[in-house]
């Protein structure tokens, strides 16, 4: 038996997980399809609170997921299973995956008969359950290897928790209105297996280094608490010296931290931003954007969620009504709006295949303010009659897969940023994004923004805190007047979605624009 | 899952060989199996669905050990664990983790002190038919939810009076999406302190359903809780169902204050994503309570009491140990209107006891106030759900219940509300500028109502307004408590709150969302 699991488990076990999806797996009567997704993870993690130690430990993950097609009495019907592995499960591996896959297709077949059954008995309401098909998608076999400096399996512990405690120590000692902070990173190898019956053979290696700062202050004006996220798909380096790539932000961890206090100091000495009677002229940085971006594009975006499937969770999308009545070809947003979701390009969601091997390729959201494209998987694309273009993919092996943001970004524009400012007479800054919170079908939202500067006469003036805008997303994207040069991409690391909720990571961004929108307050 | 047998035995196996490590001082061993059976439903009748679109399940095992080393002061103190195994091999493995991961944490005091005799708040409560459900049932429990709703769209005469013929009401868009979940959960500790493993087993069945009638606008909302798999119905999805044709043809309403009745659904979001986080021990020693220095002060109406109890047989939530292997019991939160208890495990308790800033978070000194910041809801939860070996213990509530000085009929609620909306259900409820602030926004999306003259008169059509207010308002505002408490969940949460409906003074609210009716 392994002592201890590590990422290079996977090259031990990879010919049997490919044995079991296009051997054991085909044998079974009805199958239809079968994938296996195998992830081993290795690295460390620290957290320091007020600069002291809080814990740390090495990071290891090893686990499993199934996914089945297979038909019975008539009708096909998905069948799922996952679970956590161990050093312990290496030599029996096969014997393991087996089991699995009976699980998913006993799942399968059992619900594929069901479902055979209510199509009878309901006449035209059972008419939309269908056979599950998958769109297809080539075979690939592939292996991607990761990119880094310093290997996240050889990092010392005492030395990222040292770190982290000089970190914690210099954000207490922004200011003595600091009350409290914590600082908390990974740093891990992470190794995705994807084998399926057709033959399918995929495996990618890629690094994840991440940190998260907590501030909370107590302001002339009150108590106020900021935190923001930094990272990007390479080693530790990133945060000893930041990691500087054209569009890509991520500053080295001291200074992440550190801004982040001082502008949580400033603010929290701020008054209260006051809410407008109607639409004012808003300007919104490119962190700020990220978050727009990412609620009011990315997520409606999502075809299993416009097609109904998250209509009891994340919600459903104003983009689509129906496989006919869709917003596709329309205007939904101004000419100098263009939006799109890009695996290909780096960035925090940056993969070469998706967690059912379709390639990652650039997806055009909306061009010159016309909507183009959902992102969608092989089984959604199937449905609307698309081509599959990789956006299905989980938190982990043994969680079932969902349609996800990649790289997800406002294309820059042509202005420069300083003038979507002076060219406004009176209006109002947003500068940072904070905490969403947006409408069932993503038609109106209202983001909350780290600070809010008034703007007269093109200058910058009075900064508010506790302020947000609120508009509805097509009102906002129409009246975009001003997109900046000044594209930036920014990693969103907790995006929940799904049913157990899973928090995956991605990249969004987007340069400096101007639009129109309800400015608000507490 | 591993019998527990199993676990019992592996926690003797590892507690022994614990005490023969010359550089441990003290250890924790938490050996735990899990299971969270879910199927996914999503049906809609006029784009093709699976009905049952994810049976599936996510199962772990292993061991987690907490460990104090020898080094001196502060005490030097580890956490690693092992998964898929629960043999000595994978005790070493996590004791050696434990070891290369330790801190000195100034802060830290000692592992949980079980007494001399721990004791569980309740054996043997858990369904053994919900323990051992096949695939098979997994599969029909969905298809029961499922079926149920076809059932109830079926026989709508008003779906029918809508389309006009039979062959046409999938042109309706009708929708149900939701879910069945089984958590299975077991879980042996033990320590090298004492001489007693303790185990325990708990299981629960839910299922919420949400259905819609896309072309009248209209959403409605089910669910059920329980903790036995033969109680359970499968009828979340027929209860969304109905109440989604039954909120056909709303109105919208203009910006204003308005006078509510929160249903259950509402007051749970509420609880869920601002209460509860705002009276967590670890809230107030971070400064980001909005009720700061506020123990034993009051903070919301006396018409209000709320309480945390996982120790109540036949309750969903209920547990006989924590994962520290402390009892569970009953922790008052609100006691009519003033702030009386904090939800705490172990290690929060003894910090803030140590800690020189306490009484001015707290407001009192917590020495004086040890009921109030009593460690009984140290829970090692996650992946939606389940007792897991792989992390350290930390705050979850269990049982929450919502209780009125004075209750009265939802007829009175309405009658005290004179004109306004009964707000059903909300969408996104989030601190919008922090927890401290208690600042909150949501959108209403189904179940909503406008009142008139104290009866319920025509629905509120969904997505068409945004509420932006504050909790302290709302905590303050409440002009009745309902005497019909719903045991309620919301998406992601651990807990069960048993939610009656509220009426409230005042909540801002804000017209959203004309342009996909108007097109422009």
């Amino acid at each position: 038996m392994a002592d201890r699991v590590s990422i290079d488990v996977i090259d031990r076990i990879r010919p049997t997980v490919a044995q079991v999806a296009q051997g054991y797996a085909k044998r079974l009567a009805g199958m239809q399809h079968c994938d296996i997704r195998v992830e081993a993870s290795e690295g460390v993690g620290a957290y320091a609170e007020n600069g002291t130690p809080k814990g740390s430990g090495e990071e290891r993950g090893f686990s499993f997921g199934v996914r089945v097609l297979a038909e019975q009495g008539g009708a096909v019907a998905p069948g799922y299973y996952g679970k956590s592995l161990g050093a312990a499960d290496v030599d029996n591996i096969g014997k393991t995956l087996r089991e699995g896959v009976r699980h998913a297709y006993d799942r399968a077949r059992a619900s594929a008969a069901h479902k055979a059954t209510s199509r009878g008995r309901f006449g035209r309401l059972g008419e939309s359950l269908y056979d599950s098909a998958l769109a297809s998608v080539d075979v690939h076999v592939d292996t991607i290897n990761a990119v880094y400096e310093q290997d996240p399996r050889q990092l010392s512990l005492e030395k990222i928790m040292g770190q982290l405690i000089d970190v914690s120590k210099a954000v207490g000692g922004t200011s003595s209105k600091v009350r409290y902070n914590g600082t908390g990173a990974t740093s891990l190898l992470i190794r995705d297996l994807f084998c399926s019956s057709n033959g399918s053979n995929i495996d990618h290696t890629y690094a994840q280094t991440e940190a998260i700062v907590f501030v909370m202050v107590n302001g002339d004006t009150g108590p106020l608490e900021l935190y923001d996220f930094n990272g990007h798909h390479r080693g530790w380096e990133i945060m000893e010296r930041g990691y500087d790539h054209q569009y890509v932000v991520a500053p080295d961890l001291m200074s992440f931290a550190t801004d982040l206090a001082q502008q949580a100091v400033a603010t929290a000495n701020a008054p209260p931003l006051p809410t407008s009677d109607g639409d004012v002229t808003v300007v919104t940085d490119p962190h700020y954007n990220t978050l727009l971006v990412h609620e009011i594009v990315g997520h409606p975006s999502e075809l299993d969620r416009a097609m109904k499937m998250e209509a009891g969770y994340a919600g459903r999308s104003w983009l689509l009504n129906s496989i006919n009545d869709t917003q596709i070809g329309k205007q939904i947003a101004s000419p100098l709006v263009n939006a799109v979701s890009d695996a290909t390009i780096e960035g925090y969601g940056n993969f070469p295949y998706d967690h059912e091997g379709t390639p990652a390729r650039r997806v055009w959201h909306i061009r010159g303010g016309i909507f183009e494209e959902f992102l969608n998987s092989r089984q959604t694309a199937e449905i609307l009659g698309v081509a599959p273009n990789g956006g299905y993919r989980a938190n982990d092996a043994a969680m079932v897969p969902l349609v996800r943001m990649t790289n997800t970004f406002f294309l820059p524009g042509e202005s420069a940023p300083e003038d979507l400012v002076k060219d406004v007479e009176h209006g109002y800054y947003v500068k940072g994004h904070r905490i969403p919170s947006i409408a069932e079908s993503r038609e109106n939202f209202r983001i909350s923004a780290n600070q809010v500067y008034e703007i007269n006469h093109g200058e910058l003036g009075q900064l508010y805190r506790d302020g947000a805008i609120q508009a509805d997303s097509k009102d906002y994207f129409t009246h975009v007047d001003g997109v900046g040069t000044d594209f930036k991409m920014y990693p969103i690391p907790n995006c929940g979605k799904g049913q157990p909720m899973q928090a995956k990571r991605m990249g969004n961004g987007g340069p400096t624009m101007r639009s129109m929108a309800k400015v608000v307050g507490p | 899952m591993l019998p527990l047998a199993k676990l019992k035995r592996a926690v003797q196996e590892a507690v022994a060989y614990l005490r023969t490590v010359p550089d441990v001082i003290e250890a924790e061993v938490f050996v735990s199996s899990n299971a969270n059976l879910l199927t996914r439903l999503s049906y809609t009748s006029n784009i093709p669905s699976n009905g049952v679109e994810e049976p599936k399940s996510l199962e772990s095992d292993g061991i987690g050990l907490r460990v104090v080393f020898k080094g001196g002061s502060p005490l030097l103190v580890g956490f690693g664990s092992e998964s898929g195994d629960v043999s000595l091999t994978a005790v070493r493995e996590a004791l050696d983790k434990a070891r290369k991961g330790a801190v000195r944490d100034p802060e830290f005091v000692s592992l949980p002190r079980l007494g001399d005799r721990p004791r569980k708040s309740i054996s043997n409560y858990h369904d053994r038919k919900l323990m051992h459900l096949t695939d098979r049932q997994l599969v029909e429990l969905g298809w029961a939810v499922v079926d149920g709703t076809l059932d109830a769209f079926q026989s709508s005469e008003e779906l029918l009076e809508w389309a006009k013929s039979p062959d046409a009401i999938p042109d309706l868009g009708l929708i149900l999406t939701g879910d069945v979940i089984v958590l299975q959960e077991r879980i042996a500790l033990g320590g090298t302190h004492h001489d007693h493993v303790l185990t325990d087993e708990s299981a629960l069945i839910t299922s919420m359903s949400t259905s819609m009638v896309e072309q009248q606008f209209t959403k409605g909302t089910g669910w059920q809780v329980g903790a036995r798999l033969d109680e359970f119905q499968g009828t979340s999805g027929a209860e969304a169902a109905r109440n989604a044709i039954r909120a056909a043809g709303g109105s919208r309403v203009p910006d204003g204050e308005y006078r509510v009745v929160l249903g259950p659904q509402p007051v749970t979001d509420l609880i869920n994503n601002l209460l509860l986080p705002s009276v967590q021990l670890g809230t107030f020693q971070a400064w980001a309570s909005p009720f700061e220095g506020k123990l034993g002060k009051r903070i919301a109406s006396p018409l209000l009491s709320v309480y945390d109890h996982g120790a109540l047989r036949g309750h969903a939530a209920s547990k006989g140990i924590t994962d520290e292997g402390l009892p569970t019991g009953r922790t008052d939160l609100i006691r009519n209107g003033r702030l009386v208890g904090l939800l705490s495990n172990w290690y929060e308790t003894q910090r803030i006891l140590k800690d020189p800033d306490a009484k001015e978070k707290l407001g009192v000194d917590p020495a004086k106030r040890r009921k109030a910041i009593a460690p009984q809801n140290g829970f090692r939860t996650g992946l939606g759900g389940g007792r897991h070996f792989d992390r350290d213990p930390g705050v979850t509530p269990t049982n929450v219940i919502i209780d009125g000085s004075e209750t009265v009929p939802s007829e009175e609620l309405l009658r005290r509300v004179g004109n306004g909306l009964y707000i059903g259900r909300i969408w996104y409820t989030y601190p919008i500028n922090g927890i401290t602030q208690a600042d909150f926004t949501c959108t209403v999306i189904g179940d909503s109502y406008i009142i008139r003259d104290g009866r319920i008169a025509e629905p509120l059509r969904p997505n068409t307004v945004r509420i932006n207010d504050n909790l302290r308002r709302v905590l303050n505002g409440i002009l009745g408590i309902g005497d019909t408490r719903k045991p309620t969940i919301v998406w992601s949460a651990d807990e069960m709150v048993h939610a009656p409906e509220i009426a409230v003074e005042a909540l801002h609210i804000n017209e959203i969302g004309e342009f996909l009716e108007t097109g422009s």
